[in-house]
């Protein structure tokens, strides 16, 4: 059923059984994806989903339920799904839909250059990938994971207050994981590119080749003795640690008691060469969005500024409640998942030293560049991590030998505290919304165990 | 659900560029999720997933996609726009589809439609309650109830076609302890393949407050010790070590691209003799039980290792052909969007014969795990991780101070021959597993074990 019509009946019956306000919010992705396997296409895949969301005040409570079947005979049970979500919420703060921002900048996303590429060029970039990464080096023994996907997102928010926001994005993402081996040692190494312009732009071959440096760099690591070192986090480890505790910064994590922040905004909670900042508008953020799942137009903005907290995240509801402004960090995962607060690209803004010059400057440290079990070793309540990672060991300025079977312990707020310099190499961790990107990051003492 | 017809005529046109198999897919879900925070609740949501995916094979190449434009037309679209990716000449292939009813071995009762919203909301507040009343420094509590009902139909063109309905809930249990500034959490979450009569013999109080017990234990407990030591990791949800340390590695994904630890290595001595390990998909009703897998082959017990020898591994259709093996019911996958692969569905460490008192007692100095947390490994390097969400030091044959934010890291064939306790205490716990078909309920268990030495992740020194 076509998607204009299928809403104007929702509507129609919805305010027939008492819905006052409405809103639909869809979602529709086309995506291929191609898998290469020793010189060979492993797996193709083709999907297209659509879905839509529908929410409603009913009785001043805000009813949601979700569909992916667009027919007819679903818009009942939708409704009468809605309804009933609607009757047993007890947190009876009355929330309204939204409708609409004076304005909304525009994010562009969506380049004709990737639609236009056609299977075979995908294939090729596959195959291409996996072999300049086993053809790196002898010692690399297996491309275990290789992949190629371009994906085309459209979103879509309406509702009977008049709100009427559309976005439509494109991506193309390369994906190597390379294996080394040398006598009995086996590491392993991960690299990913992602552009929202076109081929070249993905630059493959130095994904690949980056894979397989990352894994033969790690042959015949080893522990070390359980001290407090210095340690530089790598930007993509920094920033995959930051994004397991974005909750920190949501308004509603702060109401309901669960944010190591709430209460504190105006005070100092981190070192003051930390500024942390949302930037939904970025040309090239893998979060980019011009309005949030609520419709509300998106900025940048700075939560931490100078090590002072300054905001946290909101949706119109916590924002009511704080008695701010909504920051337009409404977000929907999918169409199947209810809203939540999160950020759209959550930054540490970088410092001006490189990489090289952080480890030049490092007498005797580690250079953590990769955190392994993130979700399982971050407790986001309370702020402490003790997470595997691997990385090298620096000894008078230089990469000396690479290190595993370690862990790095501590409280992210403790390591924002402990910042002596940041990194000029500002990097993203991740492809979709609520991305984190970060600079390395060098602190003065981790807890690391070992041996 | 699609009619056999329809099916036949959409495996047909897959098979017409010469894939040499073709199968289908249908989901029709219900889920329902209403999340209680405080003891009120905040957030309801429902809906229905609902599409088709299509497989096609051409040896070991498969082709994989999925639309939820289920109308004739589009089905026969995708399926000849599938097909396209494959340039061989059409087989002489007959389909003969032929419908096969399932004798279901998870007796389901209660549907969750056939329950009011309010009842489960009464079941939510129950362990609120509880969790709220252990302890004056429970300061706040995160109930989550989530249901589904699954119907699913699979056909295949060597003639398969049955339909199949899954039934699930759980009620996940989150209690924060607060002490100055500082918050820990304790978490449950019972679930089962079953009806909602799973309710109706579940002490949900004890879970909250085993949950609430959890939280204001480690926020009194300080800092676990670093380093090498030897590790008591008791039963239930610390199966999550064989699941992590071995289960993925035992996975065809892995094995049969040779990128796994434990490739060719079936008959070897692999693990402590001590270990026998169980992936059992036909448990009845446990959570991550089937009577049929995802590609619609029936479930079934499977021997992974057995006295430390490795004599099994989880395959699925495509890895079976890459390997040269059969199937052993393991294909799983999240949704009609993911393309079915080799997954686990019930894994544990079968029960030994010490006494978990016996255990603690014979053990001078260790670090005791009562509950962990989750885990991720990397199955190229065997390298594992998971976290501890209750510890405590074993000094001298006694358990004593409670410790909180330790890690557990190491290697799986490395901490499978260095087990050199099994208990008699085996139990189950539930998770979700996450890998490349997506996330799925699986259960992990074992009873308690002893492992002579792990790292320990803590942020104080040595012992």
């Amino acid at each position: 059923m076509e998607l204009k019509a299928f809403q104007q009946q929702l509507f129609t019956r919805g305010k027939a059984l008492g819905f006052t306000d409405m809103e639909v919010y869809y979602q529709a992705a086309r995506d291929t994806v191609v898998r290469a396997f020793q010189g060979e296409v492993d797996s193709y895949t083709i999907t297209e989903k659509a879905g839509l969301s529908f929410r409603g005040v009913w009785q001043g409570k805000m009813g949601t339920a979700f569909t992916e079947q667009i027919e007819e005979q679903a818009i009942d049970d939708l409704l009468r799904q809605a309804k009933e979500n609607a009757e047993i919420l007890e947190n009876v703060d009355p929330e309204e839909l939204f409708a609409g921002s004076p304005s909304y900048r525009e994010v562009n996303q969506h380049s004709e250059r990737l639609l236009h590429l056609s299977s075979e060029q995908l294939i090729e970039t596959a195959i291409r990938l996996e072999r300049v990464a086993l053809q790196a080096d002898p010692r690399i023994d297996l491309v275990n994971y290789c992949q190629v996907a371009r994906s085309e997102g459209e979103t879509f928010i309406s509702n009977t207050k008049g709100l009427d926001c559309h976005h439509k994005s494109a991506r193309l993402l390369g994906y190597v994981s390379a294996v080394a081996k040398e006598a009995e040692q086996v590491s392993s190494g991960m690299e990913f590119g992602m552009t929202f312009v076109d081929l070249d732009a993905l630059n493959a071959e130095e994904v690949a080749r980056q894979a397989a440096s990352e894994a033969l760099a790690k042959l015949n690591g080893d522990t070390i003795e359980s001290d407090d070192y210095p340690v530089i986090l790598r930007n993509h480890a920094a920033a995959s640690l930051l994004k397991a505790f974005t909750s920190i910064f949501s308004g509603e994590a702060a109401e309901k008691g669960l944010s190591l922040l709430q209460d504190r905004i105006g005070e100092q909670v981190v070192g003051a060469n930390i500024t942390i900042l949302d930037d939904p508008l970025l040309p090239e953020g893998p979060g980019s969005m011009p309005f949030d799942a609520e419709g509300v137009a998106t900025a940048q903005r700075s939560l931490i500024q100078d090590g002072q907290l300054l905001t946290f995240l909101h949706n119109n509801k916590t924002a009511k409640k704080a008695g701010v402004a909504t920051t337009g960090n409404a977000v929907k995962a999918s169409y199947r998942a209810a809203a939540t607060i999160a950020p759209h690209n959550l930054i540490i803004a970088p410092g001006e030293q490189s990489l090289d010059e952080l480890i030049a400057g490092t007498e005797r440290g580690l250079l953590l560049v990769e955190f392994q079990g993130i979700h399982a070793g971050t407790n986001s309540v309370s702020g402490d991590f003790s997470l595997s990672c691997l990385g090298y060991l620096i000894e008078q300025g230089k990469v000396v030998r690479p290190v595993n079977q370690i862990t790095a312990s501590g409280n992210i707020l403790d390591l924002l505290k402990q910042v002596d310099a940041l990194g000029d190499d500002l990097r993203f961790n991740g492809f979709g919304s609520g991305a984190c990107g970060s600079p390395s990051l060098k602190v003065k003492s981790l807890s690391i165990s070992g041996k | 659900m699609l009619s056999q017809k329809l099916t036949e005529d959409v495996l047909t046109a897959a098979l017409d560029t010469g894939g040499d198999f073709a199968d289908l897919f249908m989901e029709d879900k219900t889920v329902s999720t209403i999340k209680m925070i405080g003891g009120a609740v905040d957030r309801a949501n429902s809906g229905r997933d609902y599409g088709v995916g299509l497989r096609i094979l051409d040896g070991m190449f498969a082709v994989y996609a999925y639309t939820n434009d289920l109308s004739r037309d589009n089905l026969l679209q995708v399926a000849r726009q599938a097909a396209q990716a494959i340039r061989g000449t059409k087989r002489d292939l007959t389909l003969d589809l032929r419908k096969s009813v399932l004798t279901p071995r998870h007796l389901i009762r209660v549907l969750p439609q056939d329950v009011t919203k309010a009842r489960k909301v009464e079941w939510m507040r129950r362990a609120h309650e509880a969790a709220k009343g252990y302890d004056p420094q429970i300061s706040q509590t995160e109930v989550l109830f989530s249901d589904e009902d699954q119907n699913v139909l699979i056909a295949n063109s060597d003639g398969l076609f049955v339909e199949d309905r899954r039934v699930r809930t759980r009620m996940s249990i989150t209690a924060v302890a607060t002490k100055g500034s500082e918050k820990q959490s304790g978490f449950y979450g019972p679930g089962a393949h079953r009806g909602l009569e799973f309710y109706d013999n579940l002490d949900i109080e004890w879970y909250a407050r085993e949950a609430a017990r959890t939280a204001v234990t480690m926020v009194n407990a300080d800092y676990a010790p670093s380093g090498k030591m030897p590790v008591i990791i008791d039963n239930e949800f610390g199966g999550v070590i064989f699941h992590e340390a071995c289960g993925h590695g035992l996975e065809a994904t892995s094995v049969a691209k040779k990128a796994s630890v434990f490739t060719d290595k079936v008959g070897e001595l692999v693990a402590s003799p001590l270990v026998t390990a169980i992936d059992d998909g036909t448990i009845p009703n446990a959570w991550g039980s089937l009577n049929i897998d995802d590609e619609g082959t029936p479930t079934q017990r499977n021997v992974l290792i057995e006295n430390g020898v490795l004599k099994s591994y989880l395959i699925d259709k495509l890895g079976g052909r890459k390997m040269g093996m059969a199937s052993t019911g393991s294909s799983r996958r999240e949704s009609y969007k993911f393309a079915p692969t080799s997954r686990m569905n019930n894994t544990y460490i079968a029960a030994g014969d010490s006494m978990p008192e016996e255990i603690i007692a014979d053990t001078e100095y260790a670090l005791y795990c009562k509950y962990l947390g989750g885990g991720s490994v990397n199955t190229a390097t065997g390298e594992f991780n998971f976290a501890v969400r209750e510890g405590y030091l074993v000094r001298n044959g006694k358990i004593e101070q409670p410790v909180r934010g330790a890690t557990l890291i190491g290697k799986g064939i490395d901490v499978l021959q260095k087990i050199d306790r099994v208990g008699n205490n085996l139990g189950f716990g539930q998770g979700m597993c996450g890998s490349i078909s997506g996330s799925i309920p699986a259960d992990v268990g074992q009873p308690m074990i002893r492992v002579s030495e792990l790292t320990v992740g803590g942020r104080k020194g040595a012992k």
